[in-house]
């Protein structure tokens, strides 16, 4: 870290190395689209590299690249309005029994793909405010802990419990809308 | 294809923040312990964390991208990186070195500087002997001797007046006093 802040590049290579493919899958998680998660996840790399030396090491270097990587993908989402939903991968159609809710018998007129139920979870997820989804963005698809996502937002651990919470009461008041 | 749970019922509301909690592994020790003892007697909320369970892995993308746009996403990010560093002005690359903290620090030292300065060459600073004579040039030296003869003719001239008038006056008493 030391050589990064001194301005050496190959210092900093190491870092996008370690942490591209998890800054452009939080950038795919905000943005739903594979060209602008490349934009976003780059343009935060070379905002951090400019930065660098403003970082004072108070936290770990990744909590402080996931703040402006998710800030920058909020911005981005409040200059272009919701991202639309978009079924990335043709394989999210697909679902093992393994994942069918096991509750009794399934009449036909209740029944949904799970590409619906997919595309209703989105919706829902894009409806949320975005300190819920970020939240839960960072703990559900990126597996933060509870204390790492109060470092990228800048917030407190309690906030974030309140946030996930209500994020993930929301998503599941969704699918209660396909019933 | 799934089946949805028949009514999605909410959760006890006292538990659900720590049912979230609980499915994300957070919830630890005694809230843990109190959060299973409730489950087992609790249909409403053992629906809830099985729906939780259910549909949150759904949500997640799968995450593995070919090798080549990796290659080619670092490749790319390496041009851009270059590219800031050549468009970086000389003046923005000395003051990168310098860290925030320096600017006040800088400043108070260079106030410091002068104030000991000024404290202890007060001397020196004091003009040596009374040379404004030597500064004014001798054009405006003469103009200014000329100035004070006129000073004086006015002066005359004022005496004369009050000769010319004082000589009137007695002339008037005399014709009064005839």
């Amino acid at each position: 870290m030391a050589s990064c802040q001194r301005g050496e590049r190959q210092a900093f290579d190491m870092l996008v190395l370690r942490y591209m493919q998890r800054a452009y899958q939080i950038a795919l998680d905000f943005t739903h689209d594979y060209e602008e998660a490349k934009d976003m996840s780059q343009e935060a790399f070379l905002r951090a590299f400019s930065q660098i030396k403003r970082f004072d090491r108070k936290s770990t270097f990744y909590t402080w690249f996931y703040r402006i990587l998710v800030n920058l993908c909020l911005d981005h989402h409040r200059r272009r309005g919701r991202f639309p939903w978009k079924q990335l991968d043709g394989q999210d159609e697909e679902l093992t029994e393994e994942r069918v809710m096991p509750n009794g018998p399934s009449p036909p007129d209740q029944e949904a793909s799970a590409g619906e139920v997919k595309r209703q979870l989105g919706m829902a997820l894009e409806a949320l405010p975005g300190s819920q989804r970020t939240a839960f963005l960072l703990r559900n698809h990126q597996g933060l802990s509870i204390s790492e996502v109060a470092k990228v937002m800048q917030t407190t651990e309690g906030t974030v419990r309140v946030h996930l919470h209500r994020a993930v009461a929301a998503l599941r008041q969704s699918l209660a809308e396909l019933v | 294809m799934i089946q949805h749970t028949d009514s999605m019922r909410p959760a006890c509301k006292d538990f659900e923040e720590d049912l979230v909690l609980y499915y994300y592994g957070d919830c630890a020790g005694p809230e843990r312990d109190r959060v299973e003892q409730h489950l087992k007697g609790c249909l409403s909320c053992r629906r809830f964390l099985q729906d939780l369970r259910t549909f949150l892995p759904l949500m997640i993308r799968p995450k593995e991208r070919p090798q080549a746009f990796w290659d080619g996403y670092y490749t790319e990010l390496q041009k851009k990186l270059a590219a800031m560093e050549d468009a970086e002005p000389w003046w923005k690359r000395l003051f990168s070195s310098f860290h925030p903290w320096t600017v006040p620090a800088l400043g108070t030292a260079l106030i410091l500087i002068l104030a000991l300065t000024l404290t202890f060459t007060k001397g020196m600073w004091r003009p040596q002997g009374d040379s404004t004579e030597e500064k004014v040039p001798r054009e405006i030296r003469a103009v200014t001797s000329d100035l004070d003869f006129f000073e004086a003719m006015d002066l005359l001239e004022s005496l004369d007046l009050l000769e010319t008038v004082e000589g009137t006056r007695s002339g008037g008493g005399s014709v009064q006093r005839l």
